[in-house]
């Protein structure tokens, strides 16, 4: 395939129809598609395959949002919040003699209204919110590539358009401003085009400043997708969506016209999500998100052991330190900081290994936690902090819940897509009654904790949905609400500060943490033998051992032998957890 | 707006120049309903007096595109119904008619030769007439059929009913069209609108045939497809076809009253226009006055009180949760409800509906030029049908005491889950593949879970004439160990129970558990509030922690256990709810940990009463057993490191476990056989012999009555797991050998090794009392032989020193002297002091 007639970055639907055109030429009927791609994804796949060309694609957030244009290709990363069901329009149309195709946009861009040949098809929409919890090091990776791909599409502009000084005033990004690229994108519209120019009439010229409404710090956005099975997306997942940004401005007048019936049908999207707030994205091409593509760059690319080990000490040191020199919980947090949900048999979530620091008063907390949680913070991508109060247990389910009258879910603080790290703070809890929602909110919080599940509020039944979420609890006494999988006593030995990180170090830690975290793990058979014959041995001792103790000390082992970046248990890992394990039992009895 | 003073009905106004006056009068925007009313016109009684409502195609119609293009046969137009567009075209064919034509048409349409077909088919408008009328005319049910082959047709039998009851509709079975002529109900399904108005007509026709005074319109009402979609897969080939979905309603608009015909008045000279019909979800107002001698211009004025107006409701259906795929929400769909079918559900309601899947434009605006290419689709809703509110059925039907009105249509189990179901039970093994389904990730415990499996399915309850009862519901205690997963049962158990509750016995206060009576604040009326027991009702109740519930909470239980009511004799309000619940409790023993040296009451610390109303009960006992302990570290092992797929035996899945278990308990009402009888009297009168073997002089009580009740209802579970209607031997032994087990571990009296039926129902053993009374004898010879009457008090340790010394038997206690020395006390003979005895 030559080089393609039109700019799949500034001019993708030309992209498109280029495609449909030659799919036409071919002798196919559009009805034969039923909606399936002919061939234009094939073209941006094409397109994107060069990394620079990915990094061309400007990432939609609300700094950025108010140059890109209308009708180019974006990138949005957001969790799938909610989902909005099946759509269907007129997918192609004959216009005279000659098959039209509206796939991936909003609004034909011919007059379709006296054709009698439509073929109708169907997309999906997903309503899509920033990661909820993201750190700010994640963010900053957006920047560059930003400028980056807005020179390389300004320098591609034909026309020039200028912008209403208004609202060249409100863009207050200041690095944006004074950024050669930012003016030039000032300066132009996005339309290279003509036979595109020509098709869109006058009054549907999109101005750049219809998103200013936009929320400062969240861009929502509607995600229309095509082509894909219904399995491949679900809700909480993150994804990395890559396509066509589409709004119509004429929406806004027109939702006051609808009559009551037309209304209620289509209640849902342009009422509650105006275009001018919710941009909306005709998906091209879309990738789930792993912690990986939050990193700032790769150091490292393989798994070295030697590399591993020495990066294990230093993050060792630095959480020991971050605690006030106690080794066994650093031991302990960089474990919980590994896990992972990796297997669900029945109700039993297998991997999870969540932490209780308990002999923190109101005070230490405020030294010692908020440390931890700025460390937790700036080694994982999502991160969460929810101070227990009696106040807010009693305000506001935690759950998302579904509201009927808008027909959306309400998200909801545990609404935290798989791998976020959530601190609960249980020192700030006073004694008080809990009313029906505080006991609902603890009850959630507490099967959080045992099964890793969450339940959805749809008011008529309750939706359990699987959560993978990492849980450091702090607290004085054993939490009884959030029974975590280890309790351990906390004892600082001095209250010294520790000293500031470099980034390349914390780059490291990140890489770290986000490799061994997915590393595969196995048992040998003879390894498993000697297990078996410890679990035994502990048992004959000491009755009260159970089932989740076990439990805890194969996660234990798992984590361990991870960290050192192996993948199967070996004796010295394992006789490591059995000696930590002794170490808490220890400091538990003392208590 | 003026307002007309008389509502007089403009209908019978014969000063209404009303030509072609709608039979039906339903001028609904879309032209299908156009359609649908030429249709209607030719049933010719219904001319004069309109009835009051019409079609169900009532849409409106959002994007007026009339399409030029498609015309019928010849002198089809009259047949608007001809106009259809292929199925894969755009869904606006509701809209794509042309104006009425001149209602004259339409007669001479009907007795045409040339046939006339469904545009775009080979759908014929005449051949579906007389396959309808020839369907209606003749479709029996099969039973009926052999014998009685005048018996009138089903269908002409409920139109004489709907006459007689001056009913609107005729519910159609589409199992039955289907049973008659598969063509006709491929055809009704594909192209509905166009099939159900010819429907409609033949209806008509033979309505007006047979009461030619009947004015009201008779529609059809299509249900119970052969096949239902789920919601998730319309698509849109489905657009335009007959559909059933199930769902439940989550929100239902208010009523919109939709204008079908609109009268106006001139404001000059109060002259009234012909009533306007609704074209396209418009009126067009006259701009003149039509009035001859007034002309006005631009003076006509909408009367509302002389418009009609027809109820219309928008109802919002959601997924039912079994039908969203993991990580999923679940869909909605909108359903355009009409006349009768406003409010036929509430929101919560599961309903099972059957309607034309329609799609409309959305216009963005009235001033765009561009029409947004989106459809907004929603279900033209045919007919409604509500299925059960909770997943499983917890209807007992065997269920005695006559509640009559209990709605028949619970759930109907499709028949292709029930064939599943009936092939399932046909296992040979299928009773252990349940009991390894029943909490799989809880190993061991076998018998435990085959109990509780007995739990589920329940035996049969029986009312007897002289109004005394047998309850059908087995209630089993777990008594063991902590950590010997006995929550993790109930939980189980709570989640897979057709209705139930799960409560800890800590939390539970006696009312909580029963019902209350307290005094409404406001009105000061006394009320009845159902506790968790009463709320269980044909259900579970899970009570955690049994031992740590109140006395008094505990006594309340007697009642529930046996009588399966619960008795409120409070102030203003006297009683009896029922609570027919089985009743799962958990309980630790009585020192935390199970001491094999103390007798299960001595352990339980559980009144005897209350002991014995249970079924079954199970020790768990957490033996220190390497072999377990091994077990257990291989199954822990294996959970962390094995692939679960590998790992996955042939289990019953939860749900469909459930569906067995409903579909069981609903259908399989077993009774016992004559084999079984007389096994079961047999072993019953074995079981107490065995209390009176020779050489023992001592009376043990190893069966009583009670048991043999648990094992009619053990047995009856028993046939039922295997969905037999008739109670086999092999049941009974199986059944004789679940007490047994249970009983063994609970009611054996350790000292002698025997089931002993007096420790459950009094707390004392056989040999226990023996021994008591040995003590007694001992005692009272003592007291006789060494205590002078009125003379100095003997310390208690004396005697006891002075019976060690005697009796060679087991050791004695100083707490069986005292209880002895109690006895003799409460006989007279001596007085106790303290620690000091003088005998008087």
């Amino acid at each position: 395939m030559g080089g393609p007639p039109y700019d799949c970055l500034s001019n993708p639907l030309g992209a498109v129809r280029f495609a449909f055109e030659k799919a036409m030429a071919s002798g196919s009927h559009p009805s034969a598609f039923g909606g399936k791609d002919w061939g234009a994804l094939d073209l941006f796949r094409h397109f994107l395959s060069e990394q620079s060309a990915l990094s061309q694609v400007p990432i939609l957030n609300p700094q950025t949002i108010r140059l890109v244009q209308p009708n180019t290709l974006v990138r949005y990363r957001g969790m799938i919040q909610d989902m909005l069901g099946n759509e269907f329009y007129v997918g192609a149309y004959k216009d005279g003699s000659s098959w039209r195709t509206n796939k991936f946009a909003d609004v034909s861009q011919f007059p379709m209204c006296s054709s009698p040949d439509m073929c109708v098809w169907e997309r999906r929409l997903l309503y899509c919110v920033p990661v909820p919890g993201q750190s700010s090091w994640t963010k900053s990776s957006y920047q560059p590539q930003l400028n980056q791909g807005m020179e390389s599409s300004s320098q591609k502009k034909e026309k020039r358009r200028r912008l209403d000084v208004e609202d060249m005033d409100r863009i207050t990004d200041d690095e944006l401003e004074t950024s050669p690229s930012a003016k030039k994108m000032r300066e132009g519209d996005c339309f290279p085009s003509s036979e595109f120019r020509a098709s869109v009439p006058e009054g549907n010229f999109p101005r750049t400043c219809t998103f200013l409404d936009v929320d400062k710090d969240s861009l929502p956005c509607l995600v229309k997708i095509y082509d894909s099975p219904e399995s491949e997306l679900k809700l909480n997942d993150i994804f990395e969506f890559i396509g066509v940004l589409t709004f119509d401005s004429e929406s806004e007048a027109a939702t006051n016209d609808y009559d009551e019936v037309s209304n209620s049908f289509s209640d849902d999207e342009l009422v509650q999500l105006p275009p001018n707030k919710v941009p909306r994205l005709h998906c091209l091409i879309h990738r789930k998100l792993a912690v990986h593509d939050f990193l700032q760059s790769s150091p490292i690319l393989e798994v070295n052991p030697h590399i591993v080990k020495e990066i294990r000490e230093a993050l060792l040191r630095h959480l020991t330190a971050v605690l006030g020199d106690d080794g066994i919980a650093a031991h302990f947090v960089l474990l919980h900081l590994l896990s992972r949900v990796h297997n669900r048999v029945d109700d039993v979530a297998v991997g999870k290994l969540s932490l209780n620091l308990i002999g923190l008063s109101k005070e230490s907390v405020s030294v010692f936690g908020t440390r931890l949680s700025n460390v937790v913070e700036s080694l994982l991508p999502f991160t969460h902090c929810l101070p227990l109060k009696l106040e807010d247990l009693n305000a506001a389910s935690l759950a998302p819940k579904k509201d009927y009258q808008i027909n959306r879910l309400r998200p909801g603080v545990l609404q935290i897509p798989e791998g976020s790290h959530l601190v609960i703070d249980e020192t700030q809890l006073k004694a008080g009654s809990l009313d029906a929602v505080g006991v609902e909110n603890a009850r959630l919080l507490k099967n959080l904790t045992e099964f890793q599940k969450v339940e959805y509020d749809f008011q008529y039944y309750k939706l359990e949905m699987a959560a993978d979420i990492q849980l450091l609890i702090f607290s004085d006494g054993k939490s009884n609400i959030l029974p975590a999988d280890i309790v351990i006593p906390f004892q600082p030995s001095s209250v010294g500060s520790y000293k500031e990180v470099a980034t390349e170090a914390l780059e490291a830690w990140r890489w770290y943490l986000a490799t061994v975290r997915s590393l595969p793990h196995s048992i040998e058979s003879d390894m498993q033998k000697v297990v078996e014959d410890d679990m035994v041995a502990a048992r004959q001792a000491d009755q009260s051992l159970g089932s989740q103790d076990f439990s805890r000390w194969l996660t234990m082992g798992r984590l361990m032998s991870s960290s050192f970046g192996e993948t199967s248990l070996s004796m010295e890992h394992w006789q490591m957890v059995k000696e930590l394990e002794r170490l808490r039992r220890e400091r538990l009895k003392l208590k | 707006m003026a307002s007309d003073s008389s509502p007089g009905n403009f209908f019978t106004d014969p000063s209404s120049p009303d030509g072609f006056s709608s039979p039906i009068g339903n001028t609904f925007s879309s032209p299908a309903h156009q359609r649908g009313r030429r249709r209607r016109r030719s049933s010719p009684p219904s001319d004069a007096t309109p009835p009051p409502n019409g079609s169900r195609f009532a849409s409106s119609a959002a994007s007026p595109t009339p399409s030029p293009a498609v015309r019928g046969g010849s002198r089809g137009r009259g047949r608007g119904r001809g106009v259809r567009r292929p199925p894969t075209s755009p869904p606006d064919s509701a809209n794509t008619d042309d104006l009425p034509l001149p209602s004259s048409d339409f007669g001479d349409d009907m007795d045409e030769a040339t046939p006339t077909y469904v545009w775009g088919t080979n759908v014929s408008v005449q051949e579906v007439k007389s396959a309808i009328y020839t369907f209606i005319k003749n479709f029996r049910e099969s039973q009926e059929s052999s014998d009685d082959v005048y018996a009138e047709a089903k269908y002409m039998m409920l139109i004489h009913r709907v006459l007689e009851m001056e009913g609107e509709w005729i519910d159609v079975d589409a199992h039955d069209v289907f049973a008659y002529d598969q063509d006709l109900y491929n055809k009704m399904v594909r192209y509905p609108l166009e099939v159900l108005a010819i429907f409609d007509i033949v209806l008509m026709d033979i309505v007006s045939s047979i009461n030619e005074m009947f004015d009201k319109h008779v529609q059809v009402r299509i249900h119970n497809l052969k096949s239902s979609t789920s919601m998730r897969n319309l698509n849109p080939s489905d657009i335009e076809k007959m559909v059933s979905l199930k769902g439940m309603i989550i929100r239902c608009s208010s009523i919109i009253p939709e204008i079908r015909e609109a009268v106006f008045k001139c404001l000059l000279c109060e002259y009234h226009s012909d009533p306007v019909v609704v074209d396209r979800g418009r009126i067009t107002e006259p701009t003149m006055c039509s009035n001859e001698n007034c002309l006005a211009k631009n003076s006509m004025t909408l009367i509302h009180n002389r418009c009609r107006f027809a109820d219309k409701q928008i109802v919002r259906l959601q997924e039912t949760p079994d039908e969203i795929p993991e990580g999923g929400t679940p869909h909605t769909v909108s359903l355009l409800m009409h006349d009768k079918l406003v409010d036929a559900g509430k929101p919560g309601d599961r309903v099972q509906i059957t309607g034309i899947y329609r799609a409309m434009s959305v216009r963005v605006g009235p001033t765009q030029r561009s029409v947004k290419s989106l459809f907004k689709t929603y279900i033209d809703c045919l007919h409604i049908k509500k299925t059960d509110k909770s997943r499983m059925v917890a209807d007992d039907p065997m269920e005695v005491d006559g509640s009559s009105q209990r709605i028949e249509e619970d759930v109907r189990f499709d028949e292709d889950k029930v064939k599943e179901l009936k092939e399932l039970s046909k296992q040979p093994d299928i009773y252990d593949r349940l009991t390894r389904s029943l909490a799989p990730n809880i190993w061991e415990l076998e018998d435990v879970k085959k109990g509780l499996l007995c739990q589920l399915f329940g035996g049969n309850s029986l009312k007897l004439q002289s109004g005394a009862s047998c309850r059908g519901d087995i209630n089993i205690l777990l008594v063991g160990d902590p950590g010997t997963s006995k929550s993790q049962l109930l939980q189980y158990i709570h989640k897979l129970s057709p209705r139930g509750i799960y409560t800890s016995g800590r939390g539970s206060s006696a009312v909580g558990l029963t019902a209350y009576v307290t005094k409404d604040p406001e009105t000061g009326e006394t009320v009845l509030e159902s506790g968790a027991l009463v709320l269980s009702d044909r259900g579970i109740c899970c009570i955690d922690e049994f031992d740590k519930m109140s006395d008094n909470a505990r006594s309340m239980l007697h009642e529930v256990m046996e009588q399966q009511t619960v008795s409120i004799a409070k102030a203003g309000i006297i009683a009896s709810l029922n609570a027919r619940t089985s009743v799962l409790a958990c309980a630790n023993p009585s020192g935390s940990r199970y001491n094999p040296r103390l007798s299960v009451i001595d352990n339980i610390h559980l009144p005897p009463t209350l002991l014995s109303r249970f079924d079954l009960i199970y020790l768990i006992l957490d033996k220190a057993d390497e072999q377990t302990d091994r077990r257990l570290a291989k199954h822990i092992v294996s959970l962390h490191f094995e692939d679960p797929k590998s790992a996955e035996l042939d289990f019953i899945d939860l749900g469909t476990l459930t569906a067995y278990v409903s579909y069981a308990r609903k259908h399989i009402h077993p009774q016992l056989s004559d084999e079984a009888a007389e096994e079961l009297t047999q072993g019953y009168v074995q079981m107490r012999r065995r209390g009176n073997f020779p050489g023992s002089s001592k009376k043990v009580i190893t069966a009583t009555p009670r048991q043999i009740e648990s094992l009619i209802r053990l047995s009856e579970a028993l046939a039922r797991i295997r969905f037999s209607e008739w109670v086999e031997k092999h049941d009974v032994v199986e059944a004789f050998r679940l007490l047994e087990v249970a009983m063994q571990q609970s009611a054996t009296d350790h000292t002698t090794g025997t089931i002993d039926m007096d420790l459950i129902t009094t707390g004392v053993s056989a040999s226990e009392r023996m021994r008591r009374e040995n003590v007694l004898t001992a005692t009272r010879n003592i007291i006789l032989e060494k205590v002078q009457l009125g003379g100095p008090s003997v310390r208690l340790l004396e005697l006891l020193d002075e019976l060690k010394k005697q009796s060679s038997g087991p050791e004695l206690q100083l707490h069986d002297l005292r209880n002895a020395v109690a006895t003799l006390a409460s006989e007279g003979l001596v007085v106790l002091h303290g620690d000091s005895v003088k005998r008087v």
